[in-house]
């Protein structure tokens, strides 16, 4: 009986590949459509990561409520528009952060924020823009003096408060009854 | 989510662009004052971009499409 020797003569086999390396190759790089780094950092000027995002829409809306605050609070309303300026600012760079990662997500075949799209289907956006316009319109032509109304604005803030009070109970009806699944 | 009828921003930045080059025009040929009409008027963009959003929402909800 003989037995086979090895062919002395035939290349060795290849080593094995590292971890890492079978990852890469399993795994293809795929180039994301949005940087959220980018982003947050183009916002330093408000609305400008909303453009790069393609969120136009918001771009006018942190940029006007950047420039309408500081407005607001040089012409002698120092309270809340001071307040505001650096919320605005703050929420803008996170919002330009959390745009990117959505639009990297939905790229990637995942699901959205779940109140994003509430809040798109939602006439309320709309409607708050409508009155503001109106109630700044009407206030330029001379037939409203919101400087009257100045005093009642607190008023908005019991309205925000009331909606978010009946948001959350409405989201924990949800999940209680099994339509949404809860939050970790 | 449903995909938008038309696009309200777009329409709205489009139009408000429209505006504002017609009423630069006009005052640059001494026809109008750009400054105190723009002053007065600017806050009509809201209320179109408001009833444009409005109108894409009613205008889906109508015609029922899914996402």
């Amino acid at each position: 009986m003989s037995t086979q020797s090895p062919d002395l003569n035939a290349p060795a086999p290849p080593p094995p590949l590292p971890p890492s390396a079978v990852v890469a190759q399993a795994a293809p790089f795929v180039r994301l459509p949005k940087s959220p780094g980018l982003a947050a950092f183009l916002s330093l000027f408000p609305g400008l990561g909303q453009v790069y995002n393609g969120q136009i829409a918001r771009a006018f809306a942190f940029f006007f409520a950047w420039v309408g605050s500081i407005y607001l609070t040089s012409t002698g309303h120092e309270f809340p528009f001071a307040f505001m300026i650096p919320f605005v600012y703050l929420y803008n760079m996170i919002d330009a952060w959390k745009g990117s990662n959505a639009i990297n997500q939905r790229f990637l075949g995942g699901r959205t924020e779940p109140d994003e799209d509430a809040a798109m289907e939602s006439p309320v956006w709309g409607a708050i823009l409508a009155v503001f316009g109106v109630l700044i319109l009407f206030n330029n032509l001379g037939w409203l003096d919101l400087d009257r109304l100045a005093r009642w604005w607190p008023i908005l803030l019991i309205l925000v408060g009331a909606w978010f009070v009946y948001a959350s109970l409405q989201k924990r009806k949800a999940v209680e009854s099994g339509d949404e699944p809860p939050r970790l | 989510m449903s995909r938008p009828a038309f696009s309200p921003e777009g329409v709205t930045l489009g139009v408000g662009l429209v505006a504002l080059g017609v009423l630069w025009t006009l005052s640059n040929l001494g026809r109008v004052e750009m400054l105190p009409v723009l002053r007065t008027w600017w806050p009509l963009s809201f209320v179109v971009w408001g009833a444009l959003e409005l109108a894409d929402l009613a205008i889906r909800r109508s015609s029922g499409r899914q996402p």
